[in-house]
């Protein structure tokens, strides 16, 4: 019996192709202009703005001496792996099995936890200036001193924690919006031939749902790994990546390198890097995940 | 169907239990929110949390009478909405077709769409204002030849890759439509080939097979993707900033920037009662894709 | 080039034909909405007296955003027809790229050139004797005090001769009235301006004034540069300046809009829309009476001579590949004029570049203001040479000054930091 047959194979091409041509002149290629850019000293000001030159891989030395770079690889790492791998995630998650139960005001918890992700970056990053910012000002010592305790200067003693429940806070919906479309998948008759045969719903839900949603965390891992790597606006805002680098991710560093001085090669080496480490780690999450794409 | 309408995993024996996690998980994504509610009815609003004295509705007002809150508002609209329909309508039928191949390139096009997000929007933006402005005068040559000299503006304004909505709404398609390809094409690898055989069997092609079968079938994928689609390229601020100039096209994040009015001096009761509006479709946008995303399995291969 | 040729083509016979002679256009970019409200109230005039359609373009209002839109749209030749840059440090820049059209001629030909500063002229005047921007509004920082409060503790309101006059008034201040004596902006969340509105002003009474030399190469290895920082750290090892707000977000807030006005802090640095936007009449938390209550001193030197700090504010330029570069010439030097400096006067309190704005009545009303001409008038006004590279340089003393405020460091350390984050970024041999 023919399933996807070969012979048919243009026509899904052909189904493809807006997105192609699309991705092809607006994504790809000027991703990998960028990579082109990496090896010359183009800048948007001064002198390399009109006549850059191909300095081949002098871009990528001084990324590979500079201990700051390494630095921030560092810090991004901690950073996405608080807040997108566990934290999102996990509230994420939870949130999304927790609302496809029968429960009152499903509507208003759904919309409040929607909020942080749809507020634009730049009021987000005054929320949180406002909430940890200004010694007793700030909204978060103010509940602290209810309760008693003394002011605290957050971004101070905890940078690199308060970015990433910032960030966490950010980016529940995110997870959780993939991960009920994911639930949704499940075909409820599996769920209940499970139950008849007596597992409980701890069992259910780790050997039965959690595999066959496997797909879906492996696209949320991957995709807020990525996007989480790429943030800048929201880190700058709060910390500029200090105090000292505590809190240089990956986008400040390239942003405190650069593009103070608009040099787009350097910025351009230090993303390629970047997303060859990202390569690395999507495969990283294919094993771990076992997931075939 | 007997049983409860949910289908999900029962973790908690009680439904306390999850009202109090949601209740605490809502709790951490609504005090920080305090500040900005406050400050859009505060007429002297500052940075930090404060009771608002005056109390005051001029800042919502002025959005819509001193500045162009409602052309703000209809551009944004018009761009993101359309751009939206473009990203549904592509990634439907991309990821339908990246499910169901088997080509070499797949997995290699698919990472590669997604990993380039990593690349900083500014190191983007130079080589895509360039193509941007090539196709533009293209553009801008056909139209010259084809209208009216004062209907060109206009006509630009529609049509224009750089500073028209044209040009905006590609931009916007193109770079929600990775996300959404891997959304739509994980989504499509979970459902069984089963149906699409049987209507093979029935005699239908593959357009029908698409309308008929898949689509209804899909709605739980495509509202996820079209939610993210809409969410992200409304909070996009970047795009829209660099690509338009022309005060009739302006969307919302310049209204946001407004606020910056003297190089230390943020009128934070503006940028406040801007933001909460700016929040408001996203979540009606939410409530609408929501009812999708507990649509199950209904019928079977067996019907 | 096709494209082009048709598109000239097209334009050449729209321009030609009889009765379809359409106004040109000018298009003019500008942030801000405080700027663009000044701007638009020379626009009909302008636009009756050279029949030429003017569009201002709004650009975003953060700087950062302002530039990346503008460098692009240069970069790729579509940029307005005349553009201002945020600080006249950017002018040089963009010079070197190629993307502003001289106005040597131009400039000097016209009526306004005479009443023009010679501050603002020496600025705009490049090594090789050729203009590129116009001057039209200067920024003029000095120090701010707080006359009263010094009156009542009874210390000095005399003007600081040099730095360690100036620094023990401060620590007479703190001795006297426990409150702090002097900020200078400072650190990375200040940004830009720990450097415009901090390092500068000490700068440029050091034995080594100037940081862009002749040959293009930045002077950053001297003494001046180390002493420069020795002063910072004096403020900030004896706690005479807050230092906790510097370290946080938006630190001009704390010092600046609530400690100032509260009396908490007696002096500190600030440009002449302090008087209006900061402590006067425009300002959240005004303080009454303020041009009695708030004096100005000018920035001792190191060893002796006071100097008023002056920069040019938004200088205008015309885009070298605009299509009408003539015209837009002439449209730029209409945006000099009395009128255009003293709207941009009233919005955001900033001087006029020209000497007879100050017999122009809508000028004498800005009482505030009027002072601070005059002391141009009478030729105070130094000024920092710019040069390429002034951003990265900007940066690198942000970082300097946070590690002296976290007193990770001390003068010398922080000079090293200094040269070697610009090294970093511009290439050993930008340094002298």
């Amino acid at each position: 019996m023919a399933t996807s047959p070969r012979e048919k194979s243009w026509q899904l091409q052909l189904l493809l192709l807006p997105c192609v041509l699309l991705l092809g002149a607006l994504v790809i290629y000027p991703a990998l202009y960028s990579i082109y850019l990496s090896l010359t000293n183009a800048s948007l000001v001064g002198v390399a703005a009109t006549h850059p030159r191909f300095v081949g891989m002098r871009n990528y030395f001084r990324l590979f001496a500079d201990a700051e770079f390494w630095n921030s690889l560092v810090i991004t790492f901690w950073f996405v792996v608080g807040s997108a791998v566990i934290g999102q995630f996990v509230l994420g998650l939870t949130s999304a099995v927790l609302l496809r139960r029968p429960l009152r005001f499903k509507n208003l918890f759904n919309s409040i936890i929607l909020l942080p992700n749809a507020v634009p970056e730049v009021v987000a990053g005054f929320i949180w200036i406002s909430m940890l910012a200004g010694g007793e000002h700030s909204t978060l010592n103010r509940i602290f001193g209810v309760l008693g305790i003394p002011p605290v200067r957050w971004l101070e003693q905890l940078p690199l924690l308060m970015i990433v429940i910032a960030n966490t806070w950010r980016g529940i919906a995110s997870a959780m919006i993939l991960m009920m479309a994911g639930l949704s998948s499940v075909p409820p008759e599996v769920l209940e031939a499970a139950r008849i045969d007596g597992a409980s719903p701890r069992q259910i839900f780790r050997f039965v749902t959690l595999p066959l949603i496997m797909p879906t965390i492996f696209l949320y891992m991957l995709v807020s790994t990525v996007t989480t790597i790429s943030i800048f606006g929201f880190v700058y805002a709060l910390t500029r990546g200090g105090p000292g680098n505590a809190t240089e991710i990956v986008g400040v560093y390239i942003y405190n390198q650069s593009f103070t001085a608009f040099q787009l090669g350097y910025g351009a080496a230090v993303a390629v890097v970047t997303l060859l480490v990202s390569v690395a780690i999507g495969l990283v999450y294919v094993r771990a995940l076992k997931v075939q794409v | 169907m007997s049983r409860s309408k949910t289908v999900g995993p029962k973790l908690f024996d009680r439904d306390g239990v999850a009202y109090v996690t949601l209740s605490l998980i809502a709790l951490f994504c609504a005090i920080p929110f305090l500040w900005v509610i406050l400050s859009s009815f505060d007429g002297n609003a500052s940075l930090f949390l404060r009771w608002p004295s005056p109390w005051t509705l001029n800042n919502y007002i002025g959005i819509f009478v001193r500045e162009g809150g409602a052309r703000w508002f209809f551009n944004s609209f018009l761009v993101v909405g359309t751009a939206t329909a473009i990203v549904l309508l592509f990634s439907g039928l991309g990821g339908y077709a990246l499910s169901r191949m088997k080509v070499w390139w797949k997995r290699p096009f698919l990472y590669l769409i997604i990993l380039i997000r990593v690349i900083p929007p500014p190191a983007l933006i130079v080589p895509l204002y360039k193509i941007l402005l090539t196709g533009n005068d293209a553009v801008g040559s056909l139209v010259r030849s084809l209208v009216s000299p004062e209907s060109v503006r206009p006509v630009m304004q529609v049509f224009g890759l750089i500073d028209g909505y044209l040009g905006m709404i590609l931009v916007f398609a193109a770079m929600q439509l990775p996300l959404a390809l891997w959304i739509m094409k994980t989504y499509f690898d979970t459902i069984p080939h089963d149906y699409e055989e049987a209507a093979l069997v029935d005699g239908a092609n593959l357009f029908q097979r698409i309308r008929l079968v898949i689509t209804p079938l899909a709605l739980p994928g495509l509202a996820a993707a079209g939610l993210f689609a809409f969410i992200s390229a409304w909070g996009d601020f970047l795009m829209p900033l660099i690509l338009v100039s022309s005060s009739e096209l302006q969307m919302l994040p310049l209204g946001l920037f407004r606020a910056f009015l003297r190089v230390q001096q943020i009128d934070y009761g503006f940028l406040s009662a801007l933001a909460i509006l700016y929040m408001l479709p996203a979540v009606i946008a939410f409530g609408f894709a929501r009812r999708y995303f507990i649509q199950t399995f209904s019928g079977g291969v067996k019907a | 080039m096709f494209n082009k040729l048709i598109s000239i083509g097209f334009t050449l016979a729209a321009a030609l034909a009889p009765g379809l002679i359409n106004a040109e256009t000018i298009r003019i970019a500008e942030h801000r909405q405080a700027r663009i409200d000044a701007l638009k109230t020379v626009v009909p005039e302008i636009e009756k007296k050279y029949n030429v359609h003017i569009e201002v373009i709004e650009y975003p209002a953060p700087e950062k955003d302002f530039l990346t839109k503008l460098l692009t749209e240069l970069r790729a030749g579509n940029a307005p027809d005349i553009i201002n840059a945020p600080h006249g440090s950017d002018i040089a820049d963009m010079v070197a790229a190629g993307y502003l059209a001289p106005i040597t001629k131009e400039l000097k030909a016209w009526d306004g050139y005479s009443q023009l500063f010679d501050v603002g002229k020496s600025m705009v005047t490049g090594k090789d004797g050729e203009i590129y921007a116009l001057p039209a509004m200067l920024d003029v920082m000095e120090l701010y005090y707080r006359r009263d409060l010094l009156e009542k503790a009874g210390i000095s309101t005399d003007q600081p001769k040099t730095w360690a006059e100036l620094l023990s008034r401060a620590k007479e201040i703190k001795s006297k009235t426990g409150a702090y004596g002097l900020l200078f902006p400072a650190g990375l969340t200040w940004g830009t301006g720990s450097f415009e509105e901090g390092f500068r002003l000490l700068i440029v009474g050091t034995a080594t004034p100037q940081i862009a030399s002749d040959d293009g190469k930045l002077n950053l290895s001297g003494q001046g540069v180390k002493d420069a920082f020795g002063f910072y750290a004096d403020l900030i090892n004896g706690d005479l300046m807050p230092i906790q707000p510097l370290l946080e977000p938006e630190p001009w807030v704390v010092p600046k809009y609530e400690m100032f006005p509260a009396g908490k802090l007696i002096v500190t640095t600030g440009g002449s829309w302090g008087y209006i936007y900061d402590w006067g009449s425009q300002s959240k938390s005004p303080i009454p009476n303020v041009t009695q209550v708030v004096g100005t001193w000018e920035v001792p030197g190191e060893k002796g001579g006071q100097y008023v700090l002056v920069d040019l504010n938004g200088p205008w330029a015309v885009n070298a590949k605009s299509p009408d570069v003539a015209l837009a010439k002439k449209v730029l030097l209409e945006l000099g004029s009395v009128k255009a400096d003293v709207a941009y006067a009233q919005n955001l309190g900033n001087i006029p570049g020209r000497v007879d704005a100050a017999a122009d009545p809508n000028f004498q009303k800005l009482t505030e203001l009027v002072p601070i001409l005059d002391s141009l008038k009478a030729g105070a006004g130094t000024y920092l040479k710019t040069a390429e590279g002034f951003s990265a340089v900007s940066e690198g003393i942000a970082r300097a000054t946070e590690a002296l405020l976290r007193k990770q460091t001390d003068a010398a350390g922080a000079q090293k930091i200094l040269v070697e984050y610009v090294k970093q970024v511009l290439g050993d041999d930008a340094i002298k």
